[in-house]
């Protein structure tokens, strides 16, 4: 029953500044997804200066050389268009999604801050307050706050730029200055790091004409190279546990280490398909015995990436991540204990074709709800285009995952049992959760 | 700063975009009494699919007993256990989940548009043989109970119940969530009686949205749950309208520690079949329902107070809510509410610009194309339109209608709907920090947990 993988039109080319750029067409709507994503995240960030990459790009919504403060939204809400940004481990991310004929509005508004961010004192310490609140919401005054994606990768790694808390200390935020962001941006946001994508309802000759007519003029600046980020695995096991005043029960998150994604893809996917035999969805190993055969956890999850199934928008080192959630009177090491016979047992009896075709079909499923959204498509497109320099990854993404044998996911989950794990607990205090 | 310059080119303008043609809407009741919405959608090859349910008042009180149902609908059938579902759904490149939101109890499947039968099929065996395993159900009430624990734990939950309890006084809606202790009494006895009870036919609605056309959808439907749409009774007699909202004054919820303080200030607006909701829409698009809008503007780029403020419109069916939401620092709790009363009082006095208008409108346009170009979003708009019981073919109007409004309209709306004369306001966060503050701006009530 898996469906074809798409073979969409895509044209792709890179101009002489560097910036490469993909044309996906699509006309089943109105609407185009433009999307701008910069080869920086975490990892890029310097030491003393947590928090950076993300507190940069909320400058760059504050205006460029030719758009007043707030004039980027009003500009793109304006035109029937909707915007964001994101960062993540290796990447920033910035999108539109818009009626078509608002195609070269976009195009022009992501040259102008690529070109020259307005970055001023008032600016700054406004958007270093918005992201404080940010983080507040997010983290600080929040239940399980930064579980496990700040909390993991901080036991499971040993280098700064694996280990630290992307969201940054907010000593380090408020010691921010226009200089940094002056020598951030020229680093790091010049056309030869960074990929335009276009997906929807567009001519793919027109847009690169418009990308050469727009970004054609920012001077190229050199790429810097991005990592290596890879470091050894922990030669022990590793433990950590964090009061949670606000966590009405515990949790816990393991975290392996996985091939890499880029330099090992196949090998990678082995892993991929693995999570998703152990702990994705109510078929899943792990989740139909602990959580509908045992009843010993409310919630359970197997993923890859910092934030859960993204490894294939990053570099190396990538976790494999279980995320349990359970009542108090459940035992953290037999729990723990149960997980690791059940990797085990994948790795010495393997798994059934029929489950691995389950996990295809079902990976095929997302994939075309993913690329139904423009923007989506877009911001994949980019991404991928970015980390693996193929944005026509995307659309062979689910034959080759088809393609992943048992044994290989028995193998990958044979490594898996042998690796020594990091464990992070998040402990509810007495007083903590609701009544 | 400039590292480097801008573009070198002029601001381009913004091109009109060509007219598609609406599609052609199925919205028919069968005998059965279900509602049937479905629209060919080919833009990839999958379908999507909604059942939805509205629940009685009884249940809507008294909603531990659908709330455990939603998990465990999917424990297993005469024919699937729980695994054995979730698998063949998955099978399908697709999933099964149930929800209870407000008062509507809905079935969610998606998969393959080859594999529609089947989908229905499987759809069939859950509403007409969903077993209801005794240990199963024990499990999920306690999973549910744990859930729920966690839910009430965060802050914007906090509030979003106190608010609802504000100002809806004792209304069902006022119902808060169901607490752990009435979850743990859920027996599967209960469930398998309230199963017939709620997934009636008759008054159901289900949507059908993906590349299959809309005469092959009704013909499936009729075949492939023919079983289960036999099964129809009576319907349920619809909720009581939402009572008036009195407003005035701030309701303080202590909630010591807090780092934050969740503001909300709401009251009641038009429903969506009202004339004036398009005017309202655009009104509140100006307040606060998009970045750029002034609350926006002042709380988060003049003052760093917090990073997400927000004003959005919640349809259901007794009636529509308007509700300013940001979650603040302690220390300026008590300026962020007079920040907030200054716009939407500001709004209600002197109205919108032209500017302002014309703006929100092309967004009001162009998200609502974005937000329905994917089938799962064009199937969920319409699961929320007929929910609240509006029309379907409203939606496909929507454009249309917010092209027309015009800036009296809006600035009518403004006055009669967003003013803080008209308005409730509940603030959860450390009493200790922020009361004093607080009752310098207004008359503070702190009711007993």
């Amino acid at each position: 029953m898996a469906p074809r993988a798409s073979r969409q039109i895509l044209e792709r080319t890179t101009l002489g500044n560097g910036l490469r750029v993909v044309v996906a067409p699509d006309h089943a709507s109105p609407l185009v997804g433009v999307a701008v994503v910069y080869d920086v995240g975490f990892r890029s960030e310097p030491p003393g200066r947590t928090g950076f990459a993300h507190l940069f790009e909320h400058l760059m919504f504050q205006g460029s050389a030719h758009v007043a403060k707030m004039e980027h939204a009003r500009l793109v809400e304006g035109a029937g268009g909707v915007f964001n940004g994101s960062t993540r481990s290796d990447l920033t991310t910035y999108y539109e999604a818009l009626p078509a004929g608002a195609l070269d509005l976009a195009l022009w508004l992501e040259a102008d801050r690529m070109g020259a961010p307005a970055v001023t004192e008032e600016n700054l310490a406004n958007q270093i307050a918005v992201v404080e609140e940010e983080i507040k919401v997010n983290v600080l005054n929040q239940p399980y706050g930064g579980f496990p994606w700040i909390s993991l990768p901080e036991l499971a790694f040993d280098t700064y730029p694996n280990a630290h808390n992307g969201y940054g200390d907010f000593t380090h935020l408020e010691r921010a200055t226009v200089a940094d962001a002056v020598a951030f941006h020229a680093r790091y946001y010049a056309p030869s790091n960074a990929t335009l994508a276009v997906a929807g309802d567009c001519d793919p000759d027109d847009v690169v004409a418009l990308a050469e007519r727009y970004f054609g003029s920012i001077a190229s600046g050199r790429a810097p190279v991005a990592g290596p980020w890879s470091e050894p695995a922990p030669r022990e096991e590793r433990r950590r546990v964090i009061d949670d005043p606000l966590a009405p029960q515990p949790a816990f998150a393991l975290g392996y280490r996985t091939p890499d994604p880029v330099g090992d893809l196949s090998h990678h996917l082995a892993y991929v398909a693995a999570a998703s035999v152990l702990g994705d969805g109510d078929a899943s190993r792990l989740r139909a015995r602990l959580m509908h055969h045992d009843h010993s956890v409310t919630d359970l999850g197997c993923s890859i990436g910092v934030f859960g199934g993204d490894s294939l928008m990053m570099r190396d080192p990538a976790l494999f991540q279980v995320v349990v959630y359970h009542p108090d009177d459940v035992s953290t090491d037999e729990l723990t204990t149960t997980i690791h016979e059940e990797i085990a047992r994948l790795g010495t009896d393997g798994c059934r074709p029929d489950e691995l075709d389950r996990v295809t079909a079902a990976f095929a499923g997302g994939f075309w709800q993913g690329v139904d959204s423009v923007n989506e498509r877009a911001i994949m497109l980019a991404s991928l285009e970015t980390i693996h320099g193929r944005a026509g990854l995307l659309d062979e993404l689910p034959d080759l995952l088809g393609a992943i044998t048992p044994a290989a996911v028995a193998a990958a989950a044979a490594d898996l049992a042998s690796q020594h794990t990091a464990r992070v607990e998040i402990h509810p205090t007495p007083d903590g959760g609701a009544s | 700063m400039r590292t480097r310059p801008g573009t070198l080119e002029p601001r381009p303008a913004v091109r009109a975009v060509r007219r598609v043609a609406m599609p052609r809407l199925l919205d028919e009741t069968l005998t059965s009494g279900l509602h049937l919405v479905a629209v060919r959608r080919p833009s990839v090859p999958m379908v999507e699919v909604r059942l939805c349910v509205p629940l009685g008042a009884g249940l809507v009180r008294h909603a531990a007993g659908p709330l455990v149902l939603t998990g465990a609908v999917t424990a297993g059938t005469a024919h699937h256990d729980r695994a054995g579902l979730a698998d063949a759904f998955e099978r399908l490149g697709g999933a099964l989940d149930a929800a209870l939101d407000d008062d509507v109890v809905s079935l969610h499947a998606f998969g393959l548009a080859t594999a529609l039968p089947t989908l229905l099929d499987l759809m069939n065996e859950v509403l007409t043989s969903a077993t209801y395993p005794a240990e199963e159900v024990r499990a999920e009430r306690d999973r549910t109970a744990d859930e729920v624990i966690m839910d009430l734990s965060r802050p914007e939950s906090q509030a979003s119940e106190a608010f609802r309890v504000r100002l809806y006084g004792h209304h069902p809606y006022a119902t808060p969530t169901p607490r752990p202790d009435a979850l743990r009494r859920v027996g599967a006895a209960s469930l398998r009686a309230m199963h017939a009870r709620i997934f009636n036919p008759r008054g159901a609605h289900l949507i059908v949205v993906g590349d299959v056309a809309t005469a092959r959808v009704a013909r499936l439907v009729e075949e492939r749950l023919g079983p289960w749409l036999a099964s129809a009774s009576v319907g349920v007699a619809p909720l009581a309208p939402l009572p008036p909202v009195v407003p005035g004054g701030i309701e303080l919820h202590d909630r010591p520690g807090a780092l934050q303080s969740n503001v909300l200030v709401g009251g009641a607006a038009p429903r969506r079949t009202d004339p004036q909701w398009p005017a309202t829409a655009l009104a509140n698009l100006v307040v606060g329902g998009m970045f750029t809008s002034r609350l926006v503007e002042n709380l988060r780029e003049r003052h760093g107070y917090t990073y997400s403020p927000h004003s959005d419109v919640h349809h259901a069916r007794p009636g529509s809510t308007v509700i300013v939401a940001a979650e603040v620092g302690s220390a300026v709790t008590a300026a962020s509410l007079v920040e907030i009363r200054y716009e939407l009082g500001r709004a209600a006095s002197l109205g919108v610009s032209d500017e302002e208008l014309e703006g929100a409108r092309r967004y009001a346009i162009g998200s609502y194309l974005i937000r329905t170009s994917t089938q799962r979003g064009l199937a969920a708009t319409l699961a929320a339109y007929v929910t609240s019981d509006t029309p379907a073919s409203l939606v496909f109007e929507h454009p249309s209608r917010i092209a027309r409004a015009t800036l009296d309209d809006v600035n009518t709306a403004a006055r009669e709907h967003l003013g803080p004369g008209s308005l409730a306001t509940v603030i959860v966060g450390d009493a200790s920090l922020v009361e004093p503050t607080l009752r310098a701006l207004d008359q503070v009530t702190t009711p007993s947990p």
